[in-house]
């Protein structure tokens, strides 16, 4: 008997458990969808405030936009950071995760910012070389995102393979580089430097306009700066502190 | 003879013993192996005292009976009980005492950025006598490290340490700021003689078979004859006339068996035959300094390096690589070996003790400066968070930069081991001993 009553009842109120449910579920879906889209909405801006690093107050702004996908930069005044791009920004609610493409260094990743939308500020965790510090941002303005230069299709001439040498620090150092053009899109480059190592450098940007060349690469901190002359470009390889001239010739 | 026998046992077991002899100069003795004798702690138990300063301690300290000795960036020399950590008497100088002293026949001897080169009463330490070098400076050049602007002369921040003194057979022997190496009567303070290099010369000299062995910022190293300052031979080092960052011998030689073992700014740690200067080999550090110097037991040599932070262990007869280890942060304090264990500071505000045979960290002890690690200036895994120090190379930020780093109690100090206790300096001020 105990056994039908405790059967049956819940059997009875199932139907009507479910009911609700579904109800509570689609009113939840429909209020988190509400609130996303609030919270979405209400993310956009300039955003201003400071992390508490330990004895050292870090002043942070950041900018977040929506126009077909997120998009936004950081700045950290005082650390050489302006208008650095946001990276694999991801909202979850209330919830913001981004990551800041600046501040990198040897065995240093670029930093990651955990944040939560609670009473119109911004607040969560700065995460830096292993350290985590609190920090809240208060909204003071449309956003201001700044727009990273991109590469460019290089000119006809400046296609194909070249090389040089230059020494840095008493050491001798080969370059290839190998510019190739994909149709309208921007061009790509083997950039290839053997010192005491095979440096395959991951390059970061090309930009050609008239007859000056610019080819960046981020990770290994080096920029080569050169001019189309003669049909060789003459030039600078930029690395750290150090300025070395560097003649690109076509190969022999 | 019984009586005696109690006395020598009583006062060896308390640690006053000739172990605490004999270890009164900058890396042991004027050979400047690095190798101390006794016991040492192969565990960490405990900080037996810290010694509060007014300024950073950057030298080392040395023993001489049941005290220690050292000077601070503050301007003071010290005497310290070695047992209690109570202050003895302090003497002040006019300039920061960057060098560790040395000690012979009831005199200290040591030098200060005030120029001066000073001979202390051991007992009170009141002056005896002071001599007047050229002047001290720290290396500098144009650009340096890349620094900007470009053809502004930069001071180098990392030009830490003064030359420390090597006193030998009533002479008394040191490098100094105006390029000159100095041997002066130990007894009166008289110029003996003084040897002319191109540049600073702030590594410390060191002595075997009646020659001065040192190494100037002009990327020279030198040999002189100790009684006549008559130059030997000489060894030329890198040059770097595009940023002077790979340039001159901050190390100080250790010689052992014939063999003169330093370290070079152009990266390299060099062996060099004693009699000749004829290279033995070199041991490539690919462009990080070797500001260690090297200590020299039992066939090995043992060094570190500032950019790369690695630890070594090579063999003294062929330079070939017997350990490597990653020591988180630059190092530029000198190992102490004593036994199976090497002592070594880390720039980043600790003090390693590693096993000797393998290199392994036994233990380490970290400055609270180093644990609050204020402005982040280390990551997690305690290595130099570059975004948050070297951000800017414009005019005084690369200073800034260093201080901000040594804001974390930096260990440049090379360990002095003594009674089984390690005494050593910090940036933070203090001297701590731990046993």
């Amino acid at each position: 008997m105990s056994e039908i009553q405790l059967v049956s009842r819940p059997n009875r109120s199932f139907l009507g458990f479910t009911i609700a449910a579904v109800i509570s579920f689609a009113l939840h879906v429909a209020g988190a969808a509400t609130e996303a889209t609030e919270a979405a909405s209400e993310l956009q801006g300039r955003w201003s405030g400071t992390i508490q690093i330990p004895g050292h107050e870090l002043v942070l702004v950041v900018d977040l936009a929506r126009e077909a996908n997120w998009s936004g930069s950081a700045t950290l005044p005082g650390l050489n950071v302006k208008g650095a791009p946001l990276t694999d920004i991801k909202i979850e609610g209330a919830d913001l995760y981004f990551g800041i493409q600046a501040m990198t260094g040897p065995s240093v990743e670029p930093p990651k910012i955990k944040a939560r939308l609670s009473n119109k500020k911004l607040v969560g965790d700065f995460l830096q070389g292993g350290n985590s510090a609190r920090f809240a941002l208060e909204k003071i303005g449309p956003p201001q995102v700044e727009e990273m230069p991109r590469s460019t299709p290089v000119a006809k001439e400046f296609e194909g393979e070249w090389n040089g040498g230059y020494e840095l620090l008493g050491y001798p150092r080969k370059v290839t580089l190998k510019l190739q053009n994909h149709d309208s899109q921007p061009a790509s480059a083997d950039f290839v430097i053997v010192g005491r190592k095979v440096n395959n450098l991951p390059v970061d940007r090309i930009t050609q306009q008239g007859n000056f060349i610019t080819i960046e690469c981020n990770a290994f901190g080096i920029t080569y700066e050169g001019r189309l002359e003669n049909g060789e470009i003459h030039g600078t390889v930029l690395q750290g502190p150090s300025e070395v001239a560097l003649v690109l010739h076509r190969p022999k | 003879m019984k009586l005696s026998l109690l006395v020598i046992l009583f006062v060896d077991l308390c640690g006053f013993g000739l172990g605490a002899h004999g270890q009164a100069m900058f890396r042991g003795n004027p050979a400047h192996t690095g190798v101390y004798s006794g016991p040492a702690p192969r565990q960490f138990h405990r900080v037996k005292w810290k010694f509060p300063t007014g300024n950073r301690i950057v030298a080392s300290p040395v023993i001489e009976g049941r005290t220690i000795f050292f000077g601070s960036d503050d301007g003071n020399v010290y005497a310290v009980d070695s047992e209690t950590g109570r202050q003895i008497w302090k003497t002040k100088t006019r300039g920061p005492v960057s060098a560790t002293p040395a000690i012979a026949n009831g005199t200290l001897y040591v030098g200060s950025y005030d120029g001066n080169f000073y001979a202390l009463n051991l007992e009170t330490g009141a002056l005896k006598w002071k001599f007047a070098t050229g002047g001290e400076r720290r290396f500098e050049a144009k650009g340096l490290h890349g620094w900007q602007p470009k053809n502004q002369t930069i001071a180098d921040p990392f030009d830490i340490f003064l030359s420390s003194p090597v006193v030998v057979d009533g002479a008394v022997y040191f490098g100094s700021g105006d390029g000159y190496v100095y041997c002066l009567d130990a007894n009166t303070g008289q110029l003996n003689w003084k040897f002319k290099t191109g540049d600073v010369v702030h590594a410390s000299p060191a002595f075997a078979d009646n020659t001065i062995f040192v190494g100037s910022w002009d990327s020279y190293f030198y040999a002189i004859d100790a009684k006549s300052g008559k130059e030997k031979w000489r060894f030329h080092g890198g040059e770097d006339a595009l940023i002077h960052n790979q340039v001159g011998f901050q190390s100080s030689p250790a010689i052992m068996d014939g063999v003169v073992y330093t370290g070079c700014r152009d990266a390299q740690l060099y062996a060099l035959d004693a009699a000749s200067g004829k290279e033995k080999w070199r041991f490539d550090n690919q462009l990080s300094w070797v500001i260690t110097s090297p200590a020299v037991l039992d066939g090995k040599v043992y060094f570190a390096t500032s950019d790369s932070a690695l630890y070594h262990v090579a063999e003294a007869a062929t330079g070939k690589s017997l350990v490597k280890e990653d020591g988180r942060a630059y190092m530029f304090s000198s190992p102490a070996v004593v036994n199976d264990t090497v002592f070594i500071g880390v720039f980043n505000g600790t003090l390693v003790a590693r096993d000797a045979a393998t290199g392994k960290v036994l233990w380490d002890f970290q400055t609270d400066a180093s644990k609050e690690n204020k402005g982040w200036v280390l990551t997690a895994e305690r290595r130099f968070n570059g975004p948050l120090l070297f951000f800017d190379n414009w005019k005084e930020g690369p200073l800034i930069a260093q201080d901000r780093q040594i804001s974390v109690g930096s260990v440049f100090s090379s360990p002095l081991v003594a009674n089984g206790t390690v005494y050593f300096g910090s940036t933070d001020s203090f001297l701590y001993a731990i046993d």
